[in-house]
Order: structure tokens, then C-alpha cells, then sequence
């Protein structure tokens, strides 16, 4: 009689080939006959270098070519990955410190920030393609592989919150048009799909596939509308989660218009997302929008944040329940943080032109409006539930070992595209501006 | 959610409605969505527990393991994965120095209006006409949303298995459905536990609460909380020294499918105005030399 352990043990690897492992194996396939495509001189010269130059060397050559700090971030994905696979083998209980008071922790509060972050793709997409603000163009490139990159962890991270995880696709054969999360899991895919032919042309730009190159160009605007319109309703849906949980989120949170205001948030985030991008690559890359552009994005977020700020405080207003801001303990310090750190600040720092032409400043501001939207996910999601008595959450080593592995799997796959692909093709080269992440108002545009 | 906060959402979604030029077409986002379950007239049946009559041997929780094919073994100190059905010994004294132990049989509420129910994404719950909320184990991806939803916080999660799934008492569906009484019912040696129609058991507690000896709460816990439930309480002491929550009439899922079911209408109207957006600002942007449309990709 085999034993059961040893029966599980082989669906669990079984399930893990399938599902994990063949997918992986075709992506890597496909990256390598990409990589053949896209750059064949590296395979030519391999062999005529002198002749002897073996897989390993050519192997040995690119990894020089990548930036140092590379391995660590390989190194924390790999540890992430084997967290991974203990938890789809060991089960949610054994490897999460979830409970029945809090059967979500902090990998949906990550679901939830991720989301808004990626927003930043449609956001730019819709000014860009259905605004006409042709100049800000450059930046789709970047920004549609982060949304992307983004999409894709929320993915994963979703897998590994599942009970049933190898039944991920029920969403699609048994629907529930009154359910939120149906509605979720949805527009995830749809837009998930939309991000990748989003993305497909600089997969393709250079390979001779012309067909294919004709037919993207014909595609940003509508792509553009239907992936703004998937997102609305798929940033806004994340909220109508919390709708049903009347009896569990914080009246201070609590409110049947969430949904917009995680819709108008994630316009927020997805800004700001864009705008500490264009600071980033600027560091790492040394190649980045002009300021001047940078900041003209920025101009954008006080009046949106202005108007999460109005409906937000209106409706505790309306409802007569403005006490609550400042009595209600640690859930009004959390309150006010996330109003004046991610709301207020970014507010008064964007509306200035000095700091709107400051990389440094943007940057702060950015990171300031990031962090406001993080905490109001995580408020929402975990810290202002109802306590239940007997039962406390935080999250356990292999929780955080996965996030951790999944955030580091995000920058891995977008240096390597960095790298590999004509990722910042439409970005000039640095700006000739001395130490530009010093403050100065005299570089004021 | 208060009343005001409800009408809010109203106010908000008819506003919503009348710019996306809902007035026009009021049907059919919302034909789209299964209806609520109807619920046989008499309210399917029920099951009315008066605490008061409870002794606390606990022949409920056993039989109910037994039915359910659980392990019979453990001490559970909460609803869990082996125990859908948990005798609670509640102090409810005031006084800390003398305990007073009221028992109570905690199990699924089997709401008329189960937010469970609506926020299931495979929809793996379905409340059946004749009272029970039923589960298919087949369906469940194991995603726990129904344990937020569910106000009473009931459903558990197989936190020990490879695979987990979700459990909750369905008020033994297949013996309803087979004409017999639930297990719990059956096994309850003092007749605290009664099983019949809904509409009959309300009679029957509304006499034992109008009843001038009587020792009761002036309540019946069940008969309107979040739009009713398929399990009734009566007790001598406030419900929520018991542990059952104060609840508002209406089921949280209430606003949540008012907002869900105006997805199409909001889907429609953001597809639109962007469309407008866009050819307005093609033609305020249009200058004699004009930009490449795509400047990338081939235009090299």
C-alpha cells in the first residue's frame, strides 16, 4: 500500500509540472527564440569569435553585461519561488498565518495596492491615445511593461491565495454576475490581455513579422478606449470588494462609494507611478522623459487627488460623521496619515512649479502619493477590520518571502527587458541638467 | 451600513444613471444578473432554537459530526472545519466573580438574502427555495470571500488540508429534502431545537415572547436581521451577550449587487464618453503637419 503523504506529495509535483513548470518552460522556449530572432549576431559571433567560445562563456559574457546589483535581486526571486512552491505543497494553513478572522492578509492588501499602481498604464494609455497629448508618448513604452509586470504578479500572488488553486479557471465556466470578485478575476484577464498586445510591439519591432507590425499600428486608440474602460471598471470593482464587508471595514473607510474612490485613486497612483519612473529610469537607465514633460504630468495630480479628497471627506460630511476623523483613536491617526502624507503633501508639492521641475522633488512627491494609496489599501484590507476576539494577524515568514520574491521578480524581468529589448527607444538620452536631483528654483520651466 | 449612507448610494447611482443616459435604457444592465432566489411563500423552512430550553449536552454538536462524517474526537472551541455545528458556553453574567453559562448552538444562519451567496465568484452557494443555503464542493476555488462577506462571520476554511476548501452547515439539505428532520433536530433531547416552517415558527415564538410570565427577550433574533434568517434564537438574556451581532435589516449584499449590476451602464457610458473624448481632441489637436500617429513602431 503506498502511503497517502507519498500520493500527495506526487499530485502536488504532478500539478506543479503542469501548471507552473510547462508554462514556464514554453516562455523560456519562446524568450530564447525570440532572442534568436531579435539578435542573431550574438548567436553568429558566439561561434566565430574563435571558435571556441562555449555556451558557458557566452552565457558568463551577458550576465557582465547586466547591471551588479542583478544576482541579489535573482537570488531573493529564487528564495521567493521556493517559498512558493512550499506553499502550494504544504497548504495555506501550514505556510500563512491566516486565520478565520482574517482569511485575506497581506497578499490582497499587495493585489490591491499592485492594481492601482499598474494604473498608471491605462492612465498615460487614455491622456496619450484618446487625449491626443501625443508628447507624453515616450513614456507608454515603460509604462505599459510595468502595468504589465504588475498584472502579472497580482496573477501569481492570486494563484497562491487560492485554496483550490488548480482550479484558477472555474471563474470563467461557473459565473456569478453578482459577485464582485467575479467581476475582479475578469477584468484582470481581459486587461492582462490587452497589457500584452499593449506591449507586443516592442517584443516585435525588431523582427521582419510586418504583418503583424501593420496591424498593431492600427490598434493604440482602441486599445487605448477598451483598456480604459476594463480598468474603470476593474479599479472601481476592487472597491465594491469591500462593499459586502459592511460589518468588518472601519466606518472611517466604510462606504458604498468606495468603488470611486479606488477608481479615482488609482488615477492618482498611476500618475505618480508614471512620474517616479520617469525619476528612476533616469537613475538607473540614463534615460528618462525630459522634466519638462515629467512635470506636466505631475500637474495632473493635484486635481485629481483634489477631487478623491472632496468626495472622500464629503461623504463622511453628507452622513454627519465628520467626528470620527479625530476620535477614533489609532484608526484616526491612520486616517490622517494617509490624508495628509498621501494626500495633502503631494497636493501642495505638484502644485508648485519649482518642485514640478525638480527630478528629486517629483520623485518625493510621487513616493508621498504611492505611499498614501498603499496605506489606504492596506487600511482597507487589513488594518481597520473589526478586531474578533482570540484572533490576531501578521503575515508569516513565507508570506513575506513570497511577496518579496514576486517584487524582485518584477524588477528581473523589467531589467532584462530593459536590456534585451527597445524598451526606452522613444527616451533621449539624459538631459544636459548638472546634478539634477538637487532642488533648484532657478531650473524652474 | 446606517440608513443615510444606503440612501447615499441611491442618490449616487440614479445620479450616475441619469448622466449615462440610464433613463433610456433602465432594463437592461440589470437583465443581465440572476435575480435573488425566490423564496417559497411560508418562507421554506426553518429552525427555531430557544436557549433558554438548553442544557448544553452538546448532542447537537455530536450528531451533527456524525451526519457530516467529521472527526468526533476533538475539542473544538469555535465553528471550524470539524465542528459546522458549536455549542457555545456563553458567560453572561455581569459580574465576573459569578459566571453565569447560558448554552448557545452556533451553526450557519442560512440567510433569505445570504451575502454569501452573492459574493461567491464561481457561484458555488445557492440558496435553495425551500430555506437551505447549499454549497458545491465542486465548484470552490477556495478564494474565502464569502468568510468576509458573510456578516456572522460562519463559513471556515480547511486550513489544515493541501487543498483547502470551504465548510458550513447547510442545514442537512439532503434529509430536508428527504422529508426527515435536520440531525442537530433530531438529536436534541429538550426540544430546544425545533424544525418546520419558517412562518409556523415565527408563531410559535411570538406567543412565547407575548406571553406575560414569560422570561424572554422581546426579540426574535433571525426574523428580520439582514433581511431574515432560516435560524431563529430566542433568548432570556440580550442576543449579544450571546454572541450574535446587531444587525441591520437589509443584507450587506443589498448595495454591493446595486453597484455590481450597474457595471454594464458604468462600462457603456466610460466607453462612450472616451470615444467623444477622442475624436474631440483629435480635431482641437489637428495642425497641418501632424504627428505620426505611432511614431515606433516600423517608422524607422
Amino acid at each position: 500500500m503506498i502511503p497517502q503523504p507519498l500520493i500527495d506529495a506526487v499530485i502536488v509535483l504532478a500539478l506543479f509540472i503542469l501548471r507552473i513548470g510547462l508554462p514556464l518552460g514554453l516562455l523560456m522556449s519562446i524568450g530564447y527564440w525570440l532572442q534568436r530572432k531579435l539578435r542573431p549576431e550574438d548567436f553568429e559571433s558566439a561561434t566565430t569569435f574563435d571558435g571556441k567560445l562555449t555556451w558557458r562563456k557566452r552565457l558568463g559574457r551577458e550576465i557582465n553585461a547586466l547591471p551588479a546589483w542583478f544576482p541579489i535581486v535573482a537570488m531573493l526571486m529564487a528564495i521567493g519561488a521556493g517559498a512558493g512552491v512550499y506553499r502550494l505543497a504544504a497548504g495555506l494553513g501550514a505556510s500563512t498565518n491566516l486565520s478565520q478572522a482574517y482569511p485575506w492578509g497581506l497578499w490582497i492588501g499587495f493585489d490591491l495596492f499592485m492594481v492601482a499602481f499598474s494604473g498608471g498604464a491605462f492612465t498615460l494609455a487614455a491622456i496619450v491615445y484618446v487625449l491626443n497629448m501625443r508628447q507624453f508618448h515616450a513614456a507608454i513604452r515603460p509604462t505599459v511593461l510595468t502595468g504589465l509586470l504588475g498584472y502579472a504578479s497580482v496573477l501569481i500572488i492570486l494563484m497562491m491565495d487560492l485554496g483550490r488553486w488548480d482550479r484558477f479557471y472555474h471563474f470563467i465556466i461557473y459565473p456569478n454576475l453578482n459577485s464582485a470578485l467575479f467581476e475582479v478575476s475578469w477584468c484582470i484577464l481581459l486587461y492582462t490581455t490587452v497589457l500584452v498586445i499593449e506591449f507586443m510591439p516592442v517584443a516585435l519591432e525588431r523582427t521582419r513579422w510586418e504583418r503583424a507590425k501593420n496591424l498593431l499600428r492600427k490598434l493604440p486608440v482602441p486599445l487605448a478606449i477598451v483598456g480604459a474602460t476594463l480598468s474603470s471598471l476593474h479599479q472601481s470593482s476592487l472597491g465594491t470588494l469591500f462593499v459586502i464587508m459592511s460589518e468588518r471595514v472601519h466606518p472611517l473607510w466604510y462606504t458604498p462609494i468606495i468603488p470611486l474612490l479606488f477608481f479615482i485613486s488609482s488615477i492618482a497612483a498611476g500618475l505618480a507611478m508614471v512620474v517616479a519612473g520617469g525619476t528612476l529610469s533616469y537613475w538607473v537607465f540614463k534615460r528618462s522623459l525630459s522634466q519638462e514633460l515629467v512635470g506636466g504630468l505631475g500637474k495632473f495630480i493635484p486635481w485629481v487627488l483634489g477631487v478623491y479628497a472632496v468626495i472622500k471627506l464629503g461623504e463622511l460630511v453628507y452622513i454627519g460623521e465628520t467626528g470620527m476623523i479625530f476620535s477614533s483613536g489609532v484608526y484616526s491617526a491612520l486616517f490622517l496619515t494617509e490624508m495628509i502624507v498621501g494626500v495633502l503633501i503631494p497636493i501642495v508639492l505638484f502644485a508648485l512649479r519649482g518642485c514640478r521641475a525638480s527630478r528629486a522633488w517629483s520623485l518625493v512627491g510621487a513616493v508621498t502619493v504611492l505611499f498614501g494609496i498603499l496605506l489606504n489599501r492596506f487600511d482597507v484590507a487589513w488594518f481597520t477590520l473589526k478586531p474578533v476576539p482570540g484572533y490576531t494577524y501578521f503575515p508569516s515568514l513565507i508570506e513575506i518571502l513570497i511577496q518579496i520574491g514576486v517584487f524582485a521578480a518584477i524588477v528581473f524581468v523589467y531589467t532584462l527587458v530593459g536590456h534585451y529589448l527597445p524598451l526606452f527607444e522613444g527616451l533621449a538620452p539624459v538631459e544636459q541638467t548638472p546634478e539634477p536631483n538637487v532642488f533648484r528654483p532657478e531650473h524652474a520651466y | 451600513m446606517n440608513l443615510t449612507r444606503r440612501d447615499f448610494l441611491k442618490a449616487f447611482g440614479l445620479s450616475a444613471a441619469a448622466l449615462g443616459l440610464g433613463a433610456k435604457f433602465p432594463a437592461a444592465p440589470l437583465a443581465l444578473a440572476p435575480k435573488r432566489a425566490p423564496i417559497v411563500p411560508h418562507g421554506g423552512n426553518a429552525m427555531l432554537m430557544d436557549t433558554t430550553k438548553c442544557v448544553g449536552c452538546k448532542s447537537c454538536q455530536l450528531a451533527c459530526k456524525k451526519k457530516n462524517g467529521l472527526p468526533i474526537d476533538d475539542q473544538p472551541v469555535s465553528l471550524c472545519a470539524t465542528a459546522l455545528c458549536y455549542v457555545d458556553m456563553k458567560n453572561v453574567s455581569p459580574d465576573p466573580s459569578k459566571p453565569v453559562i447560558q448554552p448557545i448552538k452556533r451553526q450557519c444562519m442560512n440567510c433569505n438574502d445570504p451575502a454569501c451567496v452573492s459574493a461567491c465568484t464561481v457561484g458555488a452557494l445557492q440558496k435553495l427555495s425551500t430555506g437551505p443555503v447549499v454549497y458545491d464542493s465542486n465548484r470552490c476555488i477556495g478564494c474565502r470571500y464569502c468568510m468576509y462577506a458573510c456578516p456572522f462571520g460562519i463559513p471556515t476554511f480547511e486550513w489544515d488540508k493541501q487543498f483547502s476548501l470551504m465548510k458550513k452547515c447547510n442545514q442537512c439539505a439532503d434529509l430536508q429534502a428527504a422529508g426527515q428532520l435536520p440531525a442537530c433536530a433530531k438529536a436534541c433531547p429538550t426540544g430546544a431545537i425545533q424544525y418546520g416552517r419558517r412562518d409556523d415558527l415565527l408563531t410559535i415564538a411570538r406567543q412565547r415572547i407575548n406571553d406575560p410570565q414569560g422570561k424572554y427577550v422581546k426579540h426574535i433574533y433571525g426574523e428580520t436581521e439582514v433581511g431574515g434568517t432560516s435560524m431563529l434564537y430566542l433568548a432570556a438574556v440580550p442576543f449579544q451577550a450571546l454572541g450574535l451581532p446587531a444587525l441591520p435589516d437589509v443584507s450587506p449584499a443589498e448595495a454591493s449587487q446595486m453597484i455590481m449590476h450597474s457595471t454594464p451602464l458604468v462600462a457603456a457610458t466610460v466607453a462612450t464618453v472616451l470615444t467623444g473624448l477622442y475624436f474631440v481632441t483629435r480635431r482641437l489637436t489637428a495642425q497641418p503637419t501632424t504627428v505620426p500617429v505611432h511614431p515606433h513602431i516600423g517608422g524607422h
